[in-house]
């Protein structure tokens, strides 16, 4: 970038631009904590909003690492090892066909839970799920969310609602694909589904 | 004894041989007995909805005896069929907790036996007994499973006969014949109904079924279908 390599004096409004926007990034960044307790995003959040005993031993069994952009936190068919937990950044879900064809099913958000239908069922991961941003990720071996479910309650009810959502999702999904019959709607639809 | 629809209706859960191998009906005798208390056996004949699609949410149906279709529809009235459920699977589930109205349409294939819980007694239950939560959770994300699946087979196969020979092959590994040469399997839907499942129409399936046929891969003996050429089917369902 030209106008940020001239800057010679403080106050250019490039210098300034550039500044302020590391001292935000470092503001996120601190504010994401490496525990759980606290955590200032927490009450906006479905999963992460527990109460706090369950929260205190939630904070034991978890681990945060943080994540360069596009890891492939989990592939689909690879045995199930634990659940994912977006901090912040977004993650691709996608799902393939046997040739490889990609179809993307949707983009997660901050505080969402990844992989948890495959945990409880302790069937292989059913989607892929690629990190777009640099993200901070915690997960939870499947042994230990487990144990932890039984022993909390109120949290294993969140779980089930959680899980109903993204069912309605996926239902969602199968209309719009499963409806379109005709030919050139399949080719719009393509477009849209980000065939890779 | 006279039973409805000739079912042999089991009226409690506590007294069900089958409850051992059923995923949600296996739950501790505390947590058996409070449902044995909220739920009430019901029997439908066979073609009856139990519910449809956009309907406030009044409960789940457990399946005890029977097939039951699940469909969804889409505003101009095409219908695809998502799965046939069998015995043990809870019907309405994640609408009945999330509290949106049901996203499918359940109608019954054959007589069925169905347990039916109402919506405030299911979720206070589920407060109670954590057991019986995370076998929700289970059969949740089993049906997430097959949702994924279904989107995958419609999202990225290519042509209705590739769908075809997905759906053939999967029924044959079902019936326990997958490690046979030449796999049976019993057609219980009717080209309309198979055409709604792989999103295509009646006479694709008719004339997918007659190629099949022509070229030896497929042999229809009444509503049987004994697959001939296992190999080739097979390749059909993976052609890029």
């Amino acid at each position: 970038m030209p106008g940020v390599n001239n800057v010679t004096e403080n106050g250019d409004c490039y210098h300034c631009i550039a500044t302020v926007r590391r001292r935000i990034t470092s503001i996120m960044e601190s504010m994401i904590q490496s525990s759980c307790l606290t955590c200032d995003f927490r009450p906006d959040r479905l999963f992460c909003d527990m109460p706090a005993e369950s929260l205190k031993s939630f904070d034991e069994i978890k681990s945060l690492t943080s994540y360069p952009r596009s890891t492939v936190l989990f592939a689909e068919g690879r045995p199930v090892r634990g659940i994912y937990i977006l901090c912040d950044g977004r993650a691709k879900l996608s799902i393939c066909s046997d040739t490889g064809k990609r179809l993307t099913l949707r983009i997660a958000g901050p505080g969402e839970v990844l992989g948890m239908g495959a945990a409880l069922s302790n069937t292989p991961y059913e989607i892929t799920a690629e990190l777009l941003d640099n993200s901070q990720v915690v997960f939870v071996r499947r042994k230990d969310l487990m144990k932890f479910l039984r022993e909390h309650r109120h949290v294993c009810m969140e779980v089930v609602r959680m899980l109903s959502q993204d069912l309605h999702g996926a239902y969602e999904r199968v209309r719009t694909i499963g409806m379109i019959r005709t030919r050139r709607p399949r080719m719009i639809f393509r477009s849209h589904a980000l065939l890779v | 004894m006279l039973t409805p629809y000739g079912l042999d209706i089991i009226e409690s859960c506590l007294a069900c041989k089958m409850r051992a191998e059923r995923i949600f009906c296996d739950l501790p005798p505390a947590a058996l007995q409070s449902f044995e208390n909220v739920k009430y056996a019901t029997s439908y004949p066979k073609g009856a909805v139990l519910f449809v699609e956009g309907q406030t949410p009044r409960g789940i149906f457990v399946l005890c005896k029977g097939r039951v279709k699940l469909s969804i529809c889409s505003t101009d009235g095409k219908t695809l069929i998502l799965k046939i459920a069998e015995p043990g699977e809870v019907l309405g589930l994640s609408a009945t907790v999330s509290g949106k109205p049901y996203e499918l349409t359940a109608e019954t294939v054959d007589p069925c036996q169905v347990n039916f819980v109402k919506r405030e007694d299911f979720l206070r239950f589920l407060k109670e007994h954590s057991d019986a939560c995370l076998r929700v959770a289970e059969q949740l994300s089993e049906k997430y499973n097959t949702a994924c699946r279904e989107i995958r087979s419609l999202g990225l196969s290519h042509s209705a006969g590739e769908k075809l020979a997905k759906l053939l092959l999967e029924w044959s590994a079902k019936n326990g014949e997958a490690a046979k040469t030449e796999p049976r399997l019993k057609l219980a839907l009717t080209h309309e109904e198979i055409a709604q499942m792989i999103g295509t129409s009646r006479e694709t399936v008719t004339r997918l079924f007659a190629d099949l046929k022509r070229r030896q891969i497929v042999q229809a003996k009444g509503s049987t279908l004994l697959i001939r050429n296992k190999a080739a089917l097979k390749a059909l369902a993976i052609t890029p």
